[in-house]
């Protein structure tokens, strides 16, 4: 599943990094407006798929050198992880603490979900990279 | 009252999964992890179950927000109840699967799978809300397709894409009734759609036109996940196919899920108003069918394997009738059976996979004399045969005394249909008994403990498995009566929403509360 014409490969070249950087608007911004890390999973996701494309499977494991099984595994735990810290507390499953920082006078709001949807994002990236790049195998033979 | 642990039932096998995915390799811890993951599961469940066993509701919402906006854990006597008959279940086939299930199957994900599908399982049981049902559903589909898939060979996998497309078909279906039921009743948590319901009958306001479009919807949705007549005809394959453990525990959890959903559902929001009037004649017409041809189906096979999975079908059959009566005794009647049969019905898988393990086959020509040489497995076979038919003291007796008898006022011709079931019941069991165990020895493929490559395994663990479910379905049997002081707790709670909803819900209820009593 390679098609490496120069076109498509300087294009990705710039169009990944701003996929990256949308996918880590959305994420942020999902906290109050439309996104999150699902849907940053899936942008983030649909840059390293251009990429594989483009490159193919050698140059992508430079990009992303572990399984994507191990994006799935650590995503999972984190937002496990995140979600169930608060029984510690005496709270209900995924309550979330927040604090406000503030940095030369700027606030900046923290909250605790923003690791769950990192392990969120993680998770998409992983099933969805995983699941294309195995296809994507079945086609090279 | 309020548990905020009720989540440890989903987290505990999440974290299990995630753990035993990084053992992959190493079969043995993955096994004590499992164990443990499940055993502290049952024990939980069990010390709740006994806490509530007055009829209270625990309650935990999720990331403290109140009830409608967030998601609401519910642990009441009818989800705590499934939960520990689902999780004994579930032990005795794990168990079970150390000596049954293919290496090679076992290094590929089969732990990891299993936690998953009990975070499924448990999390549909426990959830509130009828979105997080969908989750729960697909979480536990995702599981199962999985372990269907894992170790099979291509015309096994045909089997298994049946399965995935109409469980595929049937969840499109729920998520678009869960939509439309948002759209029409601005809200998805069930105490909230209860109140909504109860709200309208009391004031006598009708409800919404297309809600018994909606309800008939989300019947077909259940009626599939649970094989009710006519959406059976994907099981019998399906469990032919899967190695015999997870036929086991497919055969006790993933249709009980279903009906479940139905329990859960119907007597509380959707069998309401005029749906009430369209759902209970459907239900009833697919109990009798749904327990007469699946007894025949059953009756009508040659394989042990085949004829169990039929009955899984006609044994459903009994839990809709209870269900269709919507009376609390039917619906006290129906869970009853329903916990009997999730025991029951995995055992005689397990005894069925020892059976094919001795025999070489689960072929009834092919086999036989298997009594004179394996006697305790002959006796835990009886033993659950005969609680499958309903022979008293065994458990399977009271169910179906209270559903019986229940229906003879409401729908005398379902009763006496639920009779001749009985009988073929019987005559099906016989079928096995004689010529598996009684009949002299006979079959030319006789390979004494060998596995499908020749190998002869160490059985002790499939026997410890049957022999927890089959002495698990003696007690139900023997503890009748505190085991349906629960259920009974449970139907009241179903058929007179106040105490579900003030527990769910406090601020919403005060509207309920003034009324009579509540309609539903």
């Amino acid at each position: 599943m390679r098609m490496s014409s120069l076109i498509l490969q300087t294009a990705v070249r710039f169009i990944l990094p701003l996929t990256f950087l949308y996918a880590a608007y959305a994420a942020l911004k999902g906290h109050n407006g439309p996104g999150g890390g699902f849907i940053a999973g899936l942008i983030a996701s649909v840059g390293f798929c251009t990429y594989r494309m483009s490159y193919g499977d050698r140059a992508f494991h430079r990009l992303l050198p572990v399984h994507p099984r191990w994006l799935v595994f650590v995503g999972l735990g984190l937002a496990g992880a995140v979600a169930s810290l608060p029984l510690l507390f005496g709270q209900p499953l995924l309550r979330s603490a927040s604090t406000t920082l503030h940095l030369g006078g700027s606030e900046v709001h923290l909250v605790s979900s923003m690791a769950f949807d990192l392990g969120l994002l993680l998770v998409v990236v992983g099933v969805a990279v995983g699941m294309i790049s195995r296809l994507g195998e079945e086609l090279d033979r | 009252m309020t548990n905020d642990l009720l989540g440890l039932l989903v987290v505990i096998p999440l974290a299990t999964s995630l753990a035993t995915v990084a053992l992959v390799r190493r079969p043995v811890p993955q096994r004590i992890l499992g164990l443990v993951s499940l055993c502290s599961m049952l024990v939980l469940a069990l010390s709740w179950l006994v806490r509530i066993r007055d009829g209270e509701v625990m309650v935990s919402q999720m990331g403290a927000w109140p009830a409608p906006f967030g998601i609401t854990l519910v642990f009441d006597s009818l989800s705590g109840l499934l939960l520990c008959a689902g999780l004994l279940v579930t032990i005795a086939c794990y168990v079970h699967g150390f000596s049954m299930v293919e290496p090679s199957t076992e290094r590929r994900y089969f732990h990891p799978l299993m936690q998953l599908l009990i975070v499924g399982v448990n999390q549909s049981f426990l959830t509130g809300d009828l979105f997080n049902l969908f989750v729960a559903f697909e979480i536990m589909l995702m599981a199962s397709y999985g372990l269907l898939a894992i170790g099979r060979t291509r015309r096994q996998m045909t089997q298994a894409y049946k399965y995935l497309l109409l469980n595929l078909v049937a969840s499109t279906v729920f998520v678009i009734t869960a939509g439309l039921v948002y759209g029409m009743t601005g809200t998805l948590n069930i105490a909230d759609l209860a109140r909504f319901v109860a709200d309208r009958s009391n004031a006598g306001v009708p409800l919404p036109t297309g809600f018994t479009g909606l309800s008939v919807m989300l019947l077909v949705v259940f009626g599939l996940k649970g094989a009710f007549f006519p959406l059976w005809f994907w099981l019998p394959d399906t469990y032919h196919t899967c190695p015999i453990s997870i036929a086991a525990l497919f055969s006790g959890l993933l249709t009980k899920v279903g009906v479940y959903a139905v329990l859960r559902t119907f007597p509380l929001v959707f069998a309401a108003g005029d749906a009430r009037d369209v759902v209970l004649p459907i239900l009833a017409v697919s109990a009798g069918a749904t327990m007469l041809l699946g007894v025949l189906g059953a009756v009508s096979q040659h394989n042990v394997r085949r004829i169990l999975a039929v009955h899984v079908i006609s044994q459903v059959g009994y839990m809709v009738f209870g269900i269709s009566m919507m009376t609390t005794v039917g619906l006290a009647g129906a869970l009853y059976y329903m916990i009997q049969h999730m025991v029951v019905k995995s055992s005689l898988f397990l005894c069925c996979g020892v059976m094919e393990r001795h025999a070489g086959s689960d072929d009834l020509d092919e086999i036989g004399g298997l009594l004179k040489r394996h006697r305790w497995l002959g006796v835990a076979f009886f033993v659950a045969a005969l609680s499958l038919v309903g022979v008293p003291p065994l458990s399977g007796f009271f169910g179906k005394l209270v559903i019986i008898r229940a229906g003879w006022t409401a729908n005398w011709w379902l009763s006496a249909i639920g009779l001749v079931t009985g009988w073929l019941t019987l005559l099906s069991m016989l079928k096995i008994w004689t010529q598996g165990f009684w009949s002299p020895e006979s079959g030319p493929r006789m390979n004494r403990g060998g596995d499908a490559s020749g190998r002869v395994r160490c059985l002790r663990a499939a026997h410890t498995g049957i022999g927890i479910l089959v002495v698990a379905a003696v007690l139900i049997g023997l503890a009748a009566e505190p085991i349906y002081d629960i259920a009974f707790h449970a139907a009241e709670q179903l058929t007179d929403p106040t105490t579900y909803i003030r527990a769910v819900d406090p601020l919403a209820a005060g509207s309920v509360l003034t009324a009579s009593g509540g309609g539903g």
